[in-house]
């Protein structure tokens, strides 16, 4: 999922341990056990109206993963200057596994969870559906004074009925290109003239012919859910979704099938290589040179610069092509958000962390100089930092292309509390296309119906 | 026996009346108590879930609150073509994959056990060593020898001219590289326990054959394969269970992919609980698992076990 990626490195997860050749009470019943503590009942302890405890005063803890968890951490003694009495533990709880955690805990009336939980935007909307009350509102502790602090579209992704705050936006990535300067000049191709993406791959066509490199790749077999990334991405960019904001499903709409026939035009043509196997594939293939173009969003730029420092001053970065020409190249991809658990003892302690970590460009500056996480408040990016040339990226100011996109009035996202069904469905779809050369308008169709039967969600067709 | 009898009771006349005094205050109570912490741990840790999971698979959820829906759920099932999908996936290993991978233990624990076979002890704890290998461990060395572009064996393929094999991004080739996986992490495993059997076989048994003018194959057939039927029994039934419940192995190494082919009941129960929070449906895709469990290990006693 989008978020995963964010979390820098792919977790390991080792959930539902069943061992195969065991006795006769196994995963049947293993499976039994553990959905058992997730009974789903909606019973989320303090029911998550927020303002519970002191604000000045307790102890909380915080679940994120790997990069962000660090830089939350590193933030501690700054809050404890003007907070001394709050004491903060920051867990790295990893990232896929920490979704399972939050899953387990929410479903289990919120036992054992932290105080604070870092939740990306495609688990964001399940959760407050599949679980009222297990995340806190915000509202009353203050958090609509920050409602047009953030980038265009992302109060409306924690706050979607405008009354309650389920969490506050952290991390906002847009979608971006970033490609291989020296493979396209060889190509004779000039990227920064390209609009669209059917003239990308016309240029694709002379880059491979020309320098044996591929355009982009994908994890065609979908080894990993974000193999979708690329879909949802030219999805994003033409103003669509898997559903509509009604939570309608638009999975089989024309601009899905635009998006799919470009992925399918690009593979037909020898464009794509294969990242089976997910980020350790994207890794090798960044570092092999197997593909000119990584459309991934703004926090990708840091990878790239840790995997092949090597490679500076030959990689650049723009928004991607428009899907139709004239069409926007701007696009919120993902988000990531700080919540108070609704079963929090101290969640007045815990939203004065989140709002000292989230609303003051001076933590968020702090953050992005540490880990390249792109902040969601648009005051930070006064900050000198976002305007520096880049040497790795051929002295561009990388951050100011960001910010271009941030401030472009993106349309709101939907996910709903269906997202991970249907990206399941958009994957198989993909592998489809990709594998065995399916019809786009096909497949899709299939999985938006398929959608619909399973979650009786109406179709938009 | 019969003189004895008295003559014990009267030289211990006194112990009759010590432990009826005990068992006054605890002798009958003793029994319970010694039971009643593994009594109460089953019931909190397996019927409560057990039975709250059937409740469960009654209800779904609508809004946020559980709604019951009877057998809804259930029903869902049989017009679920992913279930359907899991459930071939999961047959399909069992009847190609069990069978070949015990009829390798079966040769590998008779080749162990053979005394023309040097330095045993290192083969078996090789053979077995793969079973303690942690399930994710494996699975995530396998995707990554197996690995299309960048694997170790395509690139030793490479070597003598043969084309990379789509290991995990083709349907059929994804079977056979799960079904690889499993063969190697359990074939070990079962060969222990064969061979265990295999040495209870008395040795006269073969001698006699061989006196009967029976050779090699004639003494696997008559004397070692009767032999060995109750080990059979019990690796056919443990690795049917252990099939049907497969997780760990697809979901690290396929992801149940490409396309669903290596989808099996249990990624697909885990998917619905705990990426699509439908723990109704979930908890309906459990039971499933269960009777079907329970039906197939029925079968399997009846057939092979009757004559045990």
């Amino acid at each position: 999922m989008t978020d995963q990626q964010s979390g820098r490195q792919p977790g390991r997860r080792q959930v539902l341990r069943g061992g195969s050749a065991l006795a006769a009470a196994g995963l049947g019943l293993t499976g039994l056990t553990a959905l058992t503590g997730c009974s789903g009942s909606g019973d989320t302890g303090a029911g998550g109206s927020g303002g519970a405890g002191d604000p000045r005063k307790g102890k909380i803890t915080v679940w994120s993963w790997q990069g962000p968890a660090a830089e939350l951490k590193a933030l501690i003694p700054d809050f404890n200057k003007s907070h001394p009495d709050i004491q903060v533990t920051v867990e790295d709880i990893g990232n896929p596994a920490i979704w399972d955690k939050i899953t387990t805990g929410l479903a289990a009336g919120g036992q054992g969870l932290a105080d604070v939980l870092h939740i990306g935007v495609d688990y964001l909307p399940g959760y407050v559906e599949r679980f009222p009350g297990g995340l806190a509102d915000l509202a009353p502790l203050g958090a609509t004074a920050h409602k047009d602090a953030f980038a265009a579209g992302l109060w409306q992704t924690v706050s979607p009925d405008g009354k309650r705050v389920n969490a506050l936006p952290w991390e906002a990535n847009s979608a971006g290109f970033y490609y291989r300067s020296d493979l396209f000049e060889r190509a004779g191709v000039d990227v920064g003239a390209l609009q669209t993406w059917d003239e990308t791959i016309e240029a694709g066509k002379q880059l491979k012919a020309r320098t044996g490199a591929h355009l982009l790749g994908i994890d065609k077999p979908a080894s990993q859910p974000d193999a979708a990334n690329f879909f949802q991405m030219l999805l994003q960019l033409q103003g669509a979704f898997y559903f509509d904001l009604e939570g309608r499903i638009t999975l089989d709409s024309p601009e899905a099938v635009r998006a799919m026939t470009l992925i399918k035009t690009m593979n037909d043509a020898g464009l794509v290589s294969n990242l089976a196997g997910g980020w350790n594939a994207l890794m090798s293939s960044l570092k092999k040179g197997t593909a000119a173009v990584l459309p991934w969003p703004t926090w990708f730029g840091g990878i790239i610069e840790e995997q092949v420092p090597e490679e500076a001053g030959k990689w650049k970065v723009r928004l991607p092509p428009a899907v139709r020409r004239g069409g926007p190249t701007a696009a919120t991809v993902n988000s990531t958000h700080l919540a108070v658990a609704g079963s929090s003892k101290q969640q007045a302690a815990a939203w004065s962390f989140v709002e000292f970590a989230l609303t003051r460009p001076a933590s968020q500056v702090r953050i992005y100089r540490g880990k390249g996480i792109a902040p969601a408040l648009l005051k930070a990016y006064d900050d000198s930092v976002f305007h520096e040339p880049s040497a790795f990226f051929g002295g561009q100011r990388k951050g100011e292309i960001f910010l271009g996109a941030l401030r472009a009035p993106g349309s709101a996202v939907n996910y709903t509390a269906d997202y991970a069904r249907a990206l399941k469905l958009v994957t198989d779809a993909q592998s489809k296309v990709l594998l065995k050369g399916a019809d786009p308008a096909k497949v899709l169709g299939e999985a938006a119906s398929e959608l619909a039967r399973q979650t009786g969600r109406k179709n938009v067709r | 026996m019969t003189p004895s009898t008295p003559a014990a009771a009267v030289s211990r006349p006194a112990a009759p009346r010590r432990s009826a005094r005990r068992r006054g205050r605890w002798g009958t109570a003793a029994p319970y108590l010694f039971v009643l912490p593994a009594v109460l741990l089953f019931a909190g840790f397996k019927l409560y879930p057990i039975a709250w999971s059937f409740l469960l698979s009654l209800h779904r959820t609508v809004g946020g609150t559980e709604t019951f829906v009877g057998a809804d759920n259930y029903l869902r099932l049989a017009d679920d073509p992913l279930f359907w999908t899991a459930l071939r996936n999961t047959g399909v290993i069992l009847v190609v994959q069990v069978p070949l991978m015990l009829a390798l233990a079966t040769g590998l624990a008779v080749a162990l056990d053979s005394t023309l076979l040097r330095g045993r002890p290192v083969f078996r704890l090789g053979f077995f060593l793969p079973m303690v290998t942690g399930l994710v461990a494996y699975g995530i060395v396998f995707s990554v020898l197996l690995n299309e572009e960048y694997g170790l064996v395509n690139w030793l393929l490479g070597l003598v001219g043969i084309d990379p094999v789509p290991w995990l991004t083709e349907g059929l080739w994804a079977r056979i590289s799960l079904g690889l996986a499993l063969t190697w992490h359990y074939t070990g495993y079962n060969a222990v326990i064969l061979l265990a059997r295999l040495q209870t076989i008395p040795r006269e048994l073969y001698d006699a054959a061989a006196v009967d003018g029976a050779g090699a194959l004639g003494a696997f057939r008559h004397v070692t394969l009767p032999g060995l039927r109750p080990a059979l029994l019990l690796t056919t039934v443990l690795s049917t269970i252990g099939t049907l419940q497969l997780f760990d192995e697809p979901y690290v190494l396929t992801g149940g992919g490409p396309d669903n082919a290596t989808l099996t009941i249990g990624v697909y129960l885990y998917q619905n609980a705990f990426k699509y929070f439908d723990f109704g449906y979930a908890s309906a895709v459990a039971y499933a698992l269960t009777v079907l469990v329970g039906v197939l290990g029925m079968i399997q006693f009846r057939l092979l076990g009757e004559k045990s």
